[in-house]
C-alpha cells in the first residue's frame, strides 16, 4: 500500500521533470527567443519574484474555482436525481442541458458579466455551468444502471422506494458520481480565468497575464500559466483524494472499521 | 396465462423443489408467493395468514447473489434489515452469529469482491436466513456455480436448513439436486404451467455422495426425468 503511492508520487514527481525538460529542450536547441518563450526556470522566477501580488489573485481565483465547483456539483446531482425520478422530466431536460453544453462558454461569459457584475457572481456560474454536465450525466448514469433484480430484491424484502433509493441506489452512484466530479475539476479552473477575462477590470490572474503579454513579459505569461495549472492540479487531486476515501471497496479487501465481532487479529 | 389453477400445500419444515422446463410458470409461482404479483384467482397462506400481495414476508435467493459492492459480509447480512428499518445492535450481534455458525467468521469484514462465486452465495443465503422468515424461496441459486462447488453448497444448505428448521421452496433446472436435496419434488409442465406429479423422496438424511449414486435415487431421477422428458432409455 505505501510503497503504490511512493510509486505514484515518485511517477508524477517524473512527468514533471519530463515536461519541463522538453520544455527547456524546445527553447534552448530552436532558440526561441525570450519575450516569445522563456526557459522554465524563468517563468518560475518570474511568478516568485512578483509572488506578493499573485499570491491574493491566486487565492482569488482558487475561490472562484472551489465555489463555482461545489455550486456545479450540488446542481449536477440534484439534476441526476430528478431526471432519474421523473421519466418525463428527463425527456424534457435532456436536450436543455445538451444545448447549454453546446453553447461556447465564451460567448456566455460577456452577457453574464453584465447581468452579475465583476465580482465572483459571474464566475461562479460559469464554473458551475462547466461543472455540472458530467456530473448530471454520470450520476443518471449510475442511477439507471443499478441491477434490476436487485431493485425487485428489494421490494420482496418489503423495502419501502425511498429507503431503497437510499440504501441501494444513491451508494450505487457514488463511484460515477466520482467520474464525473474529476471531470469537471480538470475543467473548473478553465471557467473561472474565462469569467476573470470577461470581466476585464479589477485585478485577477487573468488580467494580470494579459497585461504581462502587453508588456510582452513572457517570462510572466508562462509563470501565471504555471499558478492556473497548479489550481487546477490541486484540485483534482482533492477530489481524487475524496474518492479514494469514499470507495474503499474498490481497492481494498477488507472494511478498516471493525465495530463487532469477528477475529481481532 | 403463466400458470393454470394450481393448488400446493407445503409442510412446515420441509424442503420442497420445483422441476420443470422454462415457462412452466415457476417464476410466477415465486413471484406470486413472494407478494410480487396479484393471482388471478385464490390466495397464498403462510401459518393461515393471507399473505396475498403482501411482500416482505418470505426469505428470497436468486442464482445472481446480488450482494452490494459496497457493503462488507456483515453489511449485507444485514442489508434486508437496514432495507425496512433502522439497524440495531441486535441486527448486527445476529448477522455476526449466523456468520460464524456457517463457516463465514473469517470474512466478516471482507468486501464481496474478495469472495469466490461459492462463497458470494453462501452470503446471499445468510442474508435470506437473516430475516427470520418461516418460508425461504430459493431461485436456482447454485446454476452459476461449476459441479465441485454446487455439491459443496448443497450439503451446505442442507446443514444450513436442518439447523434453521426453516422451510425451503427450491427452483432447480437440475433433476439430481432437486432429488438429493429434498423431501418432495414436483413436477411442473408449460402450456398452461401445472404442477403434474407431485414425487415423496423417501431417502435417508442426512444424504452423502453415496446417496447419489444409489439405486433407489436413481429409480426418483428416473421418474422425474420421464415426466419432463418422456421415456427415459431404450
Amino acid at each position: 500500500m505505501k510503497s503504490r503511492l511512493l510509486r505514484n508520487v515518485l511517477g508524477s514527481l517524473l512527468s514533471f521533470v519530463l515536461v519541463m525538460g522538453i520544455w527547456q529542450a524546445i527553447v534552448v536547441w530552436g532558440q526561441v527567443a525570450p519575450y516569445i518563450a522563456p526557459r522554465p526556470l524563468d517563468a518560475f522566477r518570474a511568478i516568485s519574484g512578483d509572488w506578493s501580488t499573485l499570491w491574493p489573485l491566486t487565492l482569488w481565483t482558487l475561490r472562484e474555482t472551489v465555489y463555482g465547483f461545489l455550486a456545479g456539483a450540488v446542481l449536477g446531482v440534484v439534476f441526476g436525481i430528478v431526471m432519474h425520478k421523473i421519466a418525463m422530466l428527463q425527456r424534457v431536460l435532456y436536450p436543455i442541458l445538451i444545448v447549454t453544453q453546446a453553447i461556447p462558454i465564451v460567448a456566455l461569459a460577456a452577457p453574464l458579466v453584465l447581468m452579475l457584475g465583476f465580482n465572483l457572481g459571474p464566475k461562479i456560474v460559469i464554473v458551475a455551468w462547466i461543472v455540472f454536465f458530467p456530473v448530471t450525466v454520470n450520476v443518471l448514469d449510475g442511477l439507471t444502471h443499478v441491477d434490476g433484480d436487485l431493485l425487485t430484491l428489494a421490494r420482496v424484502l418489503g423495502a419501502r422506494r425511498w429507503r431503497t433509493f437510499l440504501v441501494i441506489e444513491v451508494p450505487a452512484a457514488i463511484a460515477p458520481l466520482f467520474s464525473g466530479l474529476k471531470i469537471g475539476a480538470t475543467y473548473a479552473v478553465t471557467g473561472a480565468i474565462i469569467g476573470e477575462m470577461a470581466a476585464s477590470s479589477g485585478s485577477s490572474l487573468a488580467l494580470y497575464q494579459h497585461n504581462a503579454n502587453a508588456n510582452l513579459n513572457a517570462a510572466a505569461v508562462y509563470g501565471t500559466t504555471l499558478i492556473m495549472t497548479a489550481i487546477g492540479i490541486s484540485w483534482f487531486l482533492l477530489i481524487v483524494s475524496l474518492e479514494f476515501w469514499a470507495t474503499p471497496w474498490r481497492r481494498r479487501v477488507t472494511a478498516r472499521r471493525r465495530r463487532i465481532g469477528g477475529k481481532h487479529k | 396465462m403463466a400458470l393454470s389453477d394450481t393448488s400446493l400445500n407445503v409442510q412446515r419444515g420441509s424442503f420442497v423443489s420445483i422441476v420443470g422446463p422454462s415457462g412452466c410458470g415457476k417464476s410466477t409461482l415465486f413471484n406470486m408467493i413472494s407478494g410480487l404479483e396479484r393471482p388471478d384467482g385464490g390466495s397464498i397462506l403462510i401459518d393461515d395468514r393471507d399473505v396475498t400481495t403482501r411482500t416482505g414476508q418470505v426469505g428470497y435467493m436468486m442464482q445472481k447473489d446480488l450482494l452490494v459492492p459496497w457493503r462488507t459480509v456483515l453489511g449485507n447480512i444485514t442489508l434486508g434489515a437496514r432495507l425496512t428499518r433502522r439497524l440495531t445492535y441486535d441486527d448486527r450481534r445476529r448477522a455476526v452469529d449466523i456468520a460464524q455458525r456457517y463457516g463465514l467468521g473469517d470474512f466478516l469484514h471482507h468486501y464481496p469482491m474478495a469472495l469466490s462465486g461459492g462463497m458470494r452465495q453462501r452470503v446471499a443465503l445468510m442474508r435470506t436466513l437473516a430475516l427470520d422468515h418461516e418460508l425461504l424461496l430459493l431461485d436456482e441459486p447454485f446454476g452459476a456455480l461449476d459441479a465441485q462447488t454446487r455439491f459443496e453448497m448443497q450439503q451446505w444448505l442442507l446443514s444450513v436448513w436442518r439447523e434453521s428448521e426453516r422451510t425451503v421452496l427450491f427452483i432447480t433446472h437440475d433433476v439430481d439436486e432437486a432429488v438429493f436435496l429434498s423431501d418432495r419434488v414436483l413436477v411442473m409442465s408449460s402450456r398452461p404451467g401445472r404442477v403434474v406429479d407431485d414425487i415423496t423422496i423417501d431417502l435417508e438424511r442426512p444424504r452423502t455422495l453415496g446417496t447419489l449414486t444409489s439405486a433407489v435415487f436413481n429409480g426418483y431421477k428416473s421418474q422425474i426425468l420421464e415426466h419432463l422428458h418422456g421415456r427415459v432409455g431404450p
